[in-house]
């Protein structure tokens, strides 16, 4: 049985049926059984570093996370998701029930953009990515994906934390926290996002009630000064040679403070982080400089800031960093409420060729295997067209589009999902979700699993309560893995 | 400790086995193995269970089952969904579960729906088992015997005073808190460490009590004070002191999750409160008071209703403990109150019972809304009533004049319409509020713009007399609460009255009677018989004091939460607190003046200690703890001779320079996009109520110590400190420092390597340029030599601060020939000889493939002009310009390979004649894409870097023993 087959390598060839009629006592025991292998694993890399590398529960396809947000909300029917029949009716009122969406829309508005087959698998994506559809055969597209209200503060909460109001911790965090990083040197979780913040700012990268140490580290991509990137990681005063000589100086005032006070795991802990963050401020130089990069592969990613940060996220996941956030820009870019012709078109002209080129590029160098890259919005859009509305900022829409949390368009690819893949559908006009919906839950317990976790059983006590990601929902779609 | 990392593991254990722990709750009483046969049991397990599991376990077992049916309990299967029982036992015609697998859509008049939904129909044989065991009486084996009944939890028992043990080292006996840690230990046969030294123990009582270290002198005075009383007298003093309010004033405000602002708001509209810190020099000053912990309480739940009578109305301001938590929605702001009301006063999760009976502790739901009616029935005035004076002075007359101004724009735009308004609805027209609520959508976006420009600047300003941000009851109250269905506002339930906890006040406990019932309520948390309150609070002092609590959950007293480890002394410490008046300054003296606190932190008598009890739980020691953030850069300034000790008013910005100098806990604590720095120090996360920080080691922390300007500036401040009167003598400087770090003299060992650091910095400084400390761009004078192909280069040794540029030597022009020889960022002058041409060095910190850049240009069309050339390293000459007059060439040169290291040397000469040779000049340096190197920009000074006495003023506050307390 497909469905559990993790459990039956986390349980060894009993089944689970068996296991439950032997200790007659429901799901603790079976559950203790696995405890025991992770607590050993966790024993033998103890340390007061949170971030150290953990096990999770079963094997992992994903060790590492690329999540490109085109935030402000992508259409579906634009992009990846074509729906001949809006040419039908555009210009018409859709037949059946009108969904409500944050503003009001009018009729069918057919897609500008010409969908056309890619690659063996034959997976339709629009000519707004040329360069994407060159991987058709390594994308997973998930054409149900489905959330909670047309608005973009509950959403990006919803997609980033799984919960939509309260203020609990980030995807990227969840990771860290369950995985630990690969790479002491560099900050476990990154947040690329140039010119400033998203909406709903940094809580879209926040630790919520997990130790600080997971926070993502957010980089302004705008910038290309290191020590514009990450705070405190280059001192102008102090040239590392000065600097080598008073760690040394500082490592033996601790070594003599410790001899008195023996078996102090705390004071080892923060005589071990004073070398790190030594070797930290090489490294991270190092992987924020892409001008390491050969010319040719700064060429193929682009000149423009797209290119410069997915270059930059490739750096990041190569040297370790378990998970990166690439943000399209500050405030939410992908909105197109209007014109949706042009500003697609900007918006998609702007990143294609970078996000084109990262796949490639992970592929060829083996790293697609295990790294799963997600791409989308937080919700997508109406396939009708926006109607103006007087004495709102919306006076003076035409030829947009409307939020649409009813059905959107997100893809995976890499880590463990099947390549070439279309899943799931929305109705005839790709306004909602209809066969085999995937809920952003769904998508969260689905990563998870990719990364070897149980979404279930990644818990946090806060508040007299187990906190997940996938808050009380969730279920893995076992149908996107490979 | 409960840190991150048990948490991690302990928690995906019990997440794991909360199913267990759920038979526990439930079935307390409910059918056991006793009352079914053995053929019925094994029927069960070979029949239903497995079904269950199989079908139905996906959406109804454990937390979040659909509908709240949990079929993986006996309990949960006779409970049913939250609308209606689905079985009735020993009747499957009347038990809606049989009608739901059979498809049959309808029971009697009632819908149900087919199940399961998700997977197959059940087999024929599958249904007839079902019905079979319905018919049986639902029988269920008798799961884990029960721990306890949550009835009989230890902390929900009475406080009893325990007697004091009997110990044998009555020896070391201070006081009763000693007698029961000491009866732990000889259980185990151990002992207390020894008496902590003087030095120790003066450095642990200054942070714990204040937050602050002491001076090398009161160190010293105190070493040496012969007095048997000197220890107490220390004790009294600080706990006098105005630091102590601050300093747990903190503490608590980890409690209150408090925040200046009020997280995300959209729309760019005011997030700040502007009146938070009314609430924090409140609780500042109810610490120095030492306002008994039940007013404490009182004020800060019901301050509205205490302070009616009274003309004084500072005390409103004890309410931010309810108002400055994070806004979002009514009920999560509700939820939000009662979360920090009864996790922080009782320790108990009620807002686990917002969508269920509470899973493991005896709250049910019914009690959650009865006791957010209390807070529903409560609301923040549209104005925040006064409790200052604004101060007399012209900047805040001017201030009032600018708001007037401000206020005028949104004024012009609202009268019309409010004009408009009245004349529409007369009935309302006394009343210019409900006349704006009238405002249709397009006027009210408007209007909200507009004051928000006004709004900001009132923020902005600080100048407003402070207020209170309190709640008061509604002018109408209503009966009573209404359950919501897993708390969601489109199901709701039965109503329930407002009343206390039944968990204290028993079962169908008394209706409030008084408005919202929140000084009722407030007035049964400090009941002397409440069980929780004063445990809570007493284990909340321990933890302060000795880094962990005698309970390690101290926000979780419940069935979750971890039990005590000396339960009699916690008992014990309770009833003494509320019979000393629930005074916390008693309660710290009577715990500091203990054999246990002033034990040392390193316990040299048993070597089998730390495998006997690895966790200390005992006390086997004092624990070692390390500095929060406060109490850090707190001391850093202290050390430096710099911190502002000025207490109360508006917050201030921490992070951002010039950095303040005031203490950390009146740091603006922004909820939505709190400073990383804040996270990385394990600072209380202020979206919720923080029972204990969590404590990690990470580099980024490291960081901060070693590059963060901040650290930079206290060493720099230290190093003058140091320097100053020490007439040079580098020994007195590295004593001096030791002593304002450390508080203690250098061993020899330490100073003589002190000493050594210092010269080692000298001759790394010494082997740099001239002082010039840019490693990408130098100035200085030369030639290019045709023969070798090579620069003759000399730096520059004079930087001209005034004129910004750099020379060969003071005078302008040079006494040694070289006239008018210098470089500035746009320009410069070569000297009369071309032996003596201006040079600037570009040297590359990386390899690349460079394009060069430029232009020359010269002023004056007298003479024979200037000659550029730029010259490679390795390459030799690789570009020559030469210019006439006033001409103006510019040049490129594309990829130019560098190696690390290789530098490029801008060299300009006079040719045959110096005459008017003054030019200016571009150069730009960019690799292949990526940033640019600006002569024009990054032109400057002898860049300063730190002295090595800073170097070695850093290194000392680097240290360990600077960061953690003994």
């Amino acid at each position: 049985m497909k469905k559990d087959r993790h459990r039956e390598d986390a349980f060894g060839p009993l089944s689970r049926r068996e296991l439950l009629r032997r200790c007659g006592m429901g799901m603790g025991s079976v559950a203790l059984a696995s405890l025991a292998g992770r607590e050993a694993a966790q024993a033998a890399t103890s340390s007061l570093n949170p971030l150290i590398p953990k096990a999770p529960h079963f094997d992992q396809k994903a060790k590492r996370v690329i999540h490109i947000f085109a935030n402000g909300g992508p259409s579906q029917v634009d992009t990846f998701d074509p729906k001949p029949m809006l040419s039908k009716y555009h210009g018409k009122t859709l037949p059946g029930e009108h969904l409500k969406t944050e503003r009001k829309t009018g009729t069918a508005m057919r897609s500008p953009f010409e969908f056309r087959k890619h690659g063996e698998s034959g997976l339709e994506i629009s000519d707004l990515f040329p360069n994407v559809a060159h991987s058709a055969d390594d994308l997973c597209v998930i054409r149900s994906m489905h959330a909670n209200v047309p608005n973009h503060e509950p959403s990006l909460m919803l997609m980033n934390t799984g919960f939509a109001r309260q203020a609990t911790p980030s995807m990227g965090a969840w990771v860290n926290y369950g995985l630990g990083t690969d790479n002491e040197n560099l900050p476990g979780f990154v947040s690329l996002c140039p010119g400033g913040v998203p909406i709903m700012e940094t809580q879209n990268w926040r630790a919520g009630f997990l130790p600080g140490a997971f926070q993502g580290t957010h980089i302004d991509t705008k910038h290309t000064d290191i020590d514009k990137l990450i705070a405190n990681i280059e001192n102008e005063k102090i040239p590392s040679e000065f600097q080598r000589q008073q760690v040394d100086l500082i490592q033996s005032l601790n070594r003599r403070f410790s001899e008195a006070r023996p078996r102090d795991s705390k004071l080892e802990a923060r005589i071990q982080s004073y070398e790190l963050a030594y070797r930290m401020q090489m490294e991270a130089s190092d992987a924020f400089d892409v001008t390491k990069e050969p010319a040719h592969i700064r060429e193929a990613y682009g000149e423009g800031l797209q290119g410069r940060q997915m270059l930059i996220a490739r750096r990041l996941v190569e040297r370790g960093v378990r998970f990166v956030q690439v943000w399209h820009g500050a405030g939410q870019p992908w909105d197109s409420h209007s014109k949706i012709k042009e500003a697609h078109g900007k918006l998609a002209g702007d990143c294609d060729q970078a996000i084109g080129t990262l796949l490639k590029d992970l592929k060829q160098r083996g790293l697609l295997e295990d790294t799963l890259v997600i791409w989308g919005g937080e919700f997508g859009r109406t396939p009708t067209v926006e109607l103006p509305t007087p004495g709102s900022n919306a006076a003076d829409t035409k030829l947009g589009r409307d939020h649409n949390h009813h059905g959107f368009s997100m893809w995976l690819a890499g880590g463990g999902v099947k390549g070439g893949y279309a899943y799931g559908a929305t109705d005839e006009f790709g306004f909602k979700a209809e066969e085999n919906p995937v809920h952003v839950h769904d998508l969260h317990a689905t990563i998870m699993h990719l990364l070897g976790f149980d979404h279930e059983a990644l818990t946090y006590r806060y508040s007299g309560r187990d906190y997940r990601l996938t808050d009380l929902e969730g279920s893995v779609v076992h149908d996107l893995i490979a | 400790m409960i840190g991150w990392e048990q948490n991690l593991k302990v928690r995906g254990w019990l997440c794991r086995v909360g199913a267990v722990g759920i038979f526990v709750w439930f079935c307390g009483g409910v059918g056991s193995a006793a009352d079914f046969s053995k053929q019925q049991l094994e029927f069960f397990e070979a029949k239903i269970r497995p079904l269950l599991v199989e079908s139905c376990y996906e959406c109804h077992q454990g937390h979040g089952a659909k509908s709240g049916l949990k079929l993986d309990s006996r309990a949960g299967v006779l409970r049913g969904t939250d609308y209606r029982k689905v079985v009735e036992p020993g009747a499957p015609e009347k038990s809606a579960l049989l009608f739901a697998v059979k498809h049959a859509g309808k029971m009697g008049a009632v819908k149900v729906e087919k199940m399961p939904k998700k997977g197959e129909r059940l087999s024929a044989q599958a249904v007839a088992d079902l019905e079979s065991w319905v018919k049986m009486g639902v029988p269920w084996p008798e799961e884990v015997a029960s721990e306890e009944d949550p009835k009989n939890h230890w902390a929900f028992q009475p406080v009893k005073r325990a007697a004091l043990p009997k110990v044998k080292t009555l020896n070391r006996a201070a006081n009763g808190i000693d007698f029961f840690v000491l009866s732990g230990l000889e259980g185990k046969e151990m002992m207390l460490a020894d008496e902590a030294g003087r030095r120790t123990l003066i450095r642990r009582l200054y942070f714990d009590l204040s937050g602050l270290p002491p001076t090398f002198e009161e160190v010293e005075s105190f070493v040496s004070n012969q007095s048997p009383r000197a220890y107490e007298e220390l004790v009294d003093g600080l706990l006098q002191s105005p630091r102590y309010g601050e300093r747990w004033g903190r503490h608590w405000l980890d409690v209150a999750r408090y925040s200046d602002t009020k997280g995300y708001r959209g729309g760019g509209s005011e997030r700040r409160f502007i009146y938070s810190h009314t609430y924090r020099d409140w609780v500042i000053r109810a610490f120095n008071e030492d306002l008994p912990y039940d007013q404490f309480l009182l004020y800060q739940l019901a301050a509205d209703y205490l302070t009616k009578d009274r003309k004084d109305k500072r005390d409103l301001a004890a309410m931010g403990f309810l108002t400055l938590g994070r806004r979002s929605t009514a009920d999560d702001d509700i939820d939000d109150r009662l979360d920090v009301t009864f996790r922080g006063t009782m320790a108990l999760t009620v807002s686990c019972s917002r969508c269920h009976d509470h899973k493991f502790d005896p709250i049910p739901t019914e009690d959650y809304y009865s006791l957010a009616s209390v807070f529903i029935n409560s609301e923040e005035p549209r104005e925040a009533p006064v409790i200052g004076e604004p101060e007399d002075s012209a900047a805040y007359r001017s201030y009032l004049v600018n708001l007037a101004e401000k206020q005028k724009v949104v004024d012009a735009f609202l009268d019309p319409k409010v004009a408009e308004l009245a004349k529409k609805f007369p009935n309302l027209a006394n009343s210019r509020f409900q006349l704006i609520t009238k405002l249709d959508r397009v006027d009210r976006r408007k209007l909200s713009n507009l004051q928000r420009v006004v709004d900001k600047f009132v923020a902005d300003a600080g100048m407003e007399a402070d207020r209170a941000l309190i709640l008061q009851d509604r002018e109408k109250v209503s009966a009573g609460g209404r359950i919501l269905i897993r708390g969601s506002r489109s199901r709701p339930g039965k109503a329930v009255p407002r009343h206390f906890l039944q968990l204290v006040a028993g079962e169908n406990p008394p209706a409030f009677k008084n408005g919202s019932g929140r000084l009722e309520m407030a007035q049964a948390i400090v009941d002397v018989n409440n069980p929780l309150t004063a445990r809570t609070m007493v284990n909340r002092v321990w933890q302060h004091h000795f880094g962990e609590g005698l309970v390690r959950t101290p926000s979780d007293f419940g069935l979750q939460g971890e039990k005590p480890s000396h339960p009699e002394l916690l008992d014990w410490l309770s009833v003494w607190f509320v019979e000393n008046g629930w005074s916390l300054k008693k309660l710290h003296r009577l715990i500091l003046n203990s054999s246990t606190y002033k034990q040392g932190s390193v316990n040299a008598r048993g070597s089998d200690y730390a495998a006997k009890d690895p966790e200390n739980r005992l006390l086997w020691r004092m624990n070692r703890q390390r500095l929060e953030f406060e109490p850090m850069r707190d001391a850093a300034l202290v050390a430096a001779g710099r911190l502002d000790d000025a207490m109360f008013g508006r917050s201030v910005k921490m992070t951002t320079q010039p950095f303040t100098q005031r203490r950390a806990m009146y740091a603006y604590v922004d909820r939505q996009n709190l400073d990383p720095v804040f996270g990385t120090f394990d600072f209380a996360s202020p979206q919720k109520h923080t029972g204990q920080r969590p404590y990690t080691t990470i580099p980024t922390q490291t960081l901060f110590m070693l590059n963060s300007p901040f650290v930079m500036e206290q060493a720099a401040y230290l190093a003058k400190s140091v320097m100053e009167g020490s007439d040079k003598d580098q020994t007195a400087m590295v004593k001096n420092l030791y002593r304002k770090v450390l508080l203690r003299e250098p061993a020899a060992e330490e100073l003589a390597e002190g000493l050594r650091f210092l010269k080692g910095q000298q001759v790394l400084a010494s082997a740099r340029d001239n002082k010039q400390t840019s490693t990408v761009w130098q100035y200085g004078e030369g030639y290019y030599d045709g023969e070798t192909r090579r620069v003759n280069y000399q730096p520059f040794a004079t930087w001209a601060a005034k004129e910004k540029r750099w020379q060969p030597s003071v005078t302008m022009p040079d006494k040694k020939g070289m006239g008018y020889l210098h470089v500035f960022g746009g320009g410069g002058h070569p000297s009369n000889d071309p032996k003596h041409g201006a040079i600037v060095r570009w040297q590359a910190p990386d390899e690349m493939g460079a394009i060069v850049s430029g232009n020359l240009h010269r002023r004056s069309d007298q003479g024979d002009g200037v000659r550029l050339r730029v010259v490679h390293s390795r390459l030799g000459l690789i570009r020559e310009l030469d210019i006439m007059g006033t001409e103006n060439k510019a040049f490129e040169l594309s990829d130019v390979q560098m190696k690390k290291g290789e530098s490029l040397d801008f060299v300009v000469d006079c040719k045959q004649g110096s005459n008017s040779d003054s030019f200016t000049w571009k150069l730009d340096v960019r690799p292949g894409g990526g940033k640019k190197w600006s002569l024009a920009d990054q032109f400057g000074g002898p860049g300063r870097i730190a002295t090595p006495l800073e170097n070695l003023a850093q290194a000392l506050l680097c240290a360990n023993e600077f960061m953690f307390v003994d």
